[in-house]
This record gives structure tokens, C-alpha cells and sequence, in this order.
């Protein structure tokens, strides 16, 4: 039995290690963090709790990171294929920070505020350092950069998460999905924003890191709420079909090429005037040469990130990115680049240690998003 | 007499006369969390002390098993095929992955027994 290695660089704690320790969690380093890969329940039924019910996740690996200064929507409207314009106060937009040859640098969040000197962003732990080089190289020197780490930044996510947070902070109730808003609980300040990366209904939170522990355990008083690792984070987020920075999306990859053109401002298309707008408005108008599927391989094998995919001419026509099990329907399932030239093939073969499995290509997501929708 | 051994990957074998039973212990079974596939050998295929000789997939990640004796594949556990979370469930019985005609018993003394095996996990 072979084992993973854990990376060797230096490894930070989230405010919540010694919480996780005592919850029994394995933990892991990610993105330069520990965190918990899966509590006692194990990956599959932390999995099948959140899309029942309701799980925490630690996410303050994350960065969270408050731009200030006059006209900052403006100055990032340069940098990000967004119109603020298009996005009300309050709300958030899911966006990618690209380089001049239009490929991905990090994807992210990004939210405008009350306040229209100020945005905020979350990013991917791994690329804190990237995104901040690159907002310090992009921005004039007179924004402030603000790196949140006094905050952590746990997610509530699950048909049930509403409920359990309205327990805590009445005054949410029917916020919108994709919004934003600080609120009171106790005598400090949290930001509740209403997204997720599970394909659930759910809440990423932002506590202060000295009362985050008693938060998450005051959310655990109600018999709905369970914690959830990384683990189940990833076969949720497969299963949804939301890309993963540094597997399914990265610098060799565009966000057209990932089937992420719906998050680009159409009018920001034509203009092409931020950074990387000229390969994108390329890219958009000749089709990509590659395209991000969802795979479903015959039989029980999960075919991981890196297994190579044919035609059934024996042509290498791509690669999957990830890959593995899906809890919810109970079959492996994949996502992988394939060329635009054999999108019109109906089977392709995943070559899973040398043997060909057969794969019937599919739209993404593999399960449907079960996102909160205002009724009014 | 069947007497158990261990490999310092995690497998055990359990032998009788010159017939082994291969599984992976209840540590392995642990660290590597849900178990959703294996792979399994070929039965009349030899394979050599310390060589892959199957896989398991967990949610997480696929390991290889290796061979705790060189040997011919004589039976594998069918049940796995549709149900391979008995291996987490029973590791060290249900859960067995294949048999084997152990083909030199000197190949045992590389392995450990059971309290140096223990040792070796910490307990």
C-alpha cells in the first residue's frame, strides 16, 4: 500500500486546528494550510449529509482580501472581465483574474459593497501571493490592498444551512443568492455572503478569528448542522461540476476553454479592454481549440486527474483533470479538456492503467444545483 | 495452524500449508477512508514478493497493494466487485482481497509478525 507524502514546505494553521483536532479530524496540508480531509463520519456520508442537510467547512485557508480607495470599481473593471455596472450593491459576481494571454491566474469572488470605494475578494488560498503581485502591479499605488487574515471564513452549506444560520442571525432572512451583508451576532461583526462551492443552497461566513470557534460551535448545537472536510469539499464541487483552480482551470487554461464564458460581461467581450480582453475576444469569436466535459466511465474505476482520453480511433483527443467518485450517484465521474474537433464524438475511452474504459461524454454538472431562488 | 504476517505497507497474509489469504489491515482500511473500488488480479497470474498486485480506489485516492509473497493467484473475492466497502467494514476477514499458492515460505521471514506490526503503526 502506497501512501501520500505530505508536502514539506512550511505548513500554517487556521484558527480552527485545535477545534479540528479535538473533532477528531485527519487532517492535511492544502494550499499551505491544515485542514481537515474528513471527520470520523468519513468523506461519503460528510458528502451525503451536506446535500441533505447542512455541513461546515473550514475555508479560512482562503484569502479575503478589501480593496479601498476612490473610483476602485472602476480600476478593477481594468483588470476583470466584469461591469459593475451590471452588478447591484450588496451583490457578488464569481470572476477570473487572467494575464495578457487571457489564461487563468486565479478564479475568485468578488463583491460590490455598500460602500462604492471599497469591493471585496475571495481567493484561492494557493494564489493569495499571485493575486496580490498582481493587483499591486495592475492597481495604482494609491488603493489599499488589505489582506483580512484577522478574519476566518467558514462555509454553512446545504439545503438546511438557512434554517440553521437563521437560529443565529434572524436578520438574513430571503437573502439573495450570490449577495452579501455584515451583520451584528454578539458583540462583533460577520459577513455573510450566500454562495458556496458544493452546488448547494448555503453561506460562506467571515468571523472574527478570535470568535470563530465559539461560532461554528454554536452552529453545531443544531442536530441538522455536521462538520465536512476537504474531501467531501471535492466530490461536492466534482459533482456540481464547479472547476478547481491549479486541476481544472490554471494558467495553460482559458475561462472560455472552461466553460466559463457565462461569468464574462458580454459587452466587456467587444470592447476587450482588460487584461487579456484581446485573446478573449479572439478565443470567443474562433471558438477554443479545447473544451472542459463531464465524463461518466463504464463501470466502477474512477478515472483520476491526468488519465488520458482517446477517440475511438486511438487519436489522444485530452486529459482529465479530475476525477473520482460521485456519492450522490453512485458511479465514478470526471471532467476533462477535450479537442474542439471531437466534440461531436459520442464515446471517448479513458485509459485507466492501460485498460480503455468506454465514457459517455456528458453536460456538467453531473448533479443539479439546488441554488436558493427568491420567490416573490 | 493459520498464522498471520504483515507487510510494512499495511497488507497481511494468512497462511496455511502453502496457501495465503491477502488483505490490507484495518489501519490501512482507516487511513485510506471509503473505499468505492478494487482492482484485482487475474487468477492463474503469478506475481513476485513485493510487486503490485492490485489496486483499491478510495474517494480520496488510489493505492497499490502489493504482494506479501511471491505466489500464483488462486482465487479472488468476488464480492468486492460490487461491494468494496466490505473492506472497510471487515478488513481483516470479509474484506479479503485474493488468495494465493505461496510459491517459497522463506519469502515470510521479510514480513512482521503481529506485535512488531503493531509497533510499526503505534499501538
Amino acid at each position: 500500500m502506497s501512501e501520500l507524502l505530505n508536502e514539506n514546505f512550511h505548513v500554517e494553521k487556521t484558527p480552527l486546528f485545535d477545534f479540528h483536532n479535538q473533532m477528531n479530524a485527519k487532517l492535511v496540508s492544502f494550499g499551505g494550510y491544515y485542514l481537515p480531509i474528513n471527520y470520523t463520519p468519513g468523506i461519503i456520508a460528510e458528502h451525503n449529509h451536506t446535500r441533505s442537510s447542512a455541513s461546515i467547512f473550514d475555508v479560512s485557508h482562503m484569502g479575503q482580501i478589501e480593496i479601498n480607495g476612490p473610483f476602485v470599481m472602476e480600476a478593477m473593471e481594468k483588470i476583470l472581465p466584469i461591469s459593475f455596472s451590471k452588478i447591484l450593491p450588496g451583490k457578488i459576481k464569481y470572476t477570473q483574474f487572467l494575464n495578457n494571454e487571457g489564461k487563468i491566474i486565479d478564479d475568485l469572488m468578488i463583491h460590490r459593497t455598500h460602500n462604492e470605494n471599497s469591493v471585496w475578494l475571495v481567493v484561492n488560498a494557493a494564489c493569495k501571493e499571485k493575486d496580490i503581485n498582481h493587483l499591486r502591479e495592475n492597481l495604482n499605488k494609491n488603493f489599499d490592498i488589505n489582506i483580512r487574515d484577522d478574519l476566518s471564513l467558514i462555509a454553512l452549506q446545504g439545503p438546511k444551512s438557512e434554517l440553521a444560520l437563521l437560529k443565529l442571525v434572524p436578520g438574513i432572512v430571503g437573502i439573495e443568492f450570490m449577495s452579501s451583508c455584515w451583520v451584528s451576532y454578539k458583540n462583533y461583526e460577520i459577513l455573510i455572503s450566500r454562495c458556496g462551492y458544493t452546488g448547494e443552497d448555503g453561506f460562506e461566513i467571515s468571523v472574527p478569528n478570535k470568535h470563530v470557534i465559539s461560532f461554528t460551535q454554536k452552529l453545531l448545537e443544531n442536530s441538522d448542522v455536521k462538520l465536512a472536510g476537504l474531501g467531501a469539499r471535492d466530490s461536492l464541487r466534482l459533482e456540481a461540476g464547479l472547476c478547481l483552480y491549479g486541476h481544472d482551470i490554471d494558467l495553460k487554461s482559458s475561462p472560455i476553454e472552461a466553460g466559463l464564458k457565462w461569468s464574462i460581461c458580454k459587452d466587456r467581450i467587444n470592447s476587450a479592454d482588460f487584461i487579456g480582453g484581446d485573446f478573449i475576444k479572439d478565443e470567443f469569436r474562433k471558438g477554443p481549440s479545447r473544451v472542459l466535459i463531464g465524463l461518466l466511465p463504464k463501470g466502477r474505476a474512477p478515472a483520476r486527474e491526468g488519465t488520458l482520453i482517446y477517440d475511438s480511433n486511438d487519436n489522444l483527443i485530452g486529459e482529465v483533470t479530475s476525477g473520482g467518485f460521485s456519492p450522490t450517484l453512485s458511479i465514478p465521474i470526471s471532467m476533462g479538456y477535450i479537442k474542439s474537433s471531437a466534440i461531436d464524438q459520442k464515446e471517448v475511452y479513458l485509459d485507466v492503467r492501460g485498460k480503455k474504459i468506454p465514457s459517455d461524454k456528458v453536460n456538467l454538472p453531473f448533479v443539479p444545483h439546488n441554488y436558493f431562488k427568491k420567490v416573490n | 495452524m493459520t498464522e498471520i504476517f504483515y507487510t510494512k505497507d499495511h497488507e497481511w497474509i494468512k497462511v496455511n500449508g502453502i496457501e495465503g489469504v491477502v488483505g490490507i489491515t484495518p489501519y490501512a482500511s482507516e487511513q485510506l477512508g471509503d473505499i468505492v473500488f478494487v482492482e484485482l488480479p487475474q487468477k492463474g497470474i503469478s506475481f513476485e514478493q513485493g510487486k503490485d498486485v492490485a489496486v483499491i480506489e478510495s474517494v480520496k485516492a488510489a493505492s497499490e497493494i502489493y504482494s506479501p509473497a511471491s505466489g500464483e493467484i488462486i482465487e479472488t473475492n468476488a464480492l468486492l466487485e460490487e461491494n468494496p466497502e466490505i473492506i472497510n467494514d471487515d478488513p481483516l476477514n470479509a474484506g479479503w482481497l485474493y488468495k494465493i499458492k505461496i510459491m517459497n515460505k522463506e519469502d515470510l521471514k521479510n514480513l512482521m509478525n503481529e506485535e512488531d506490526y503493531n509497533k510499526l503503526i503505534g499501538v
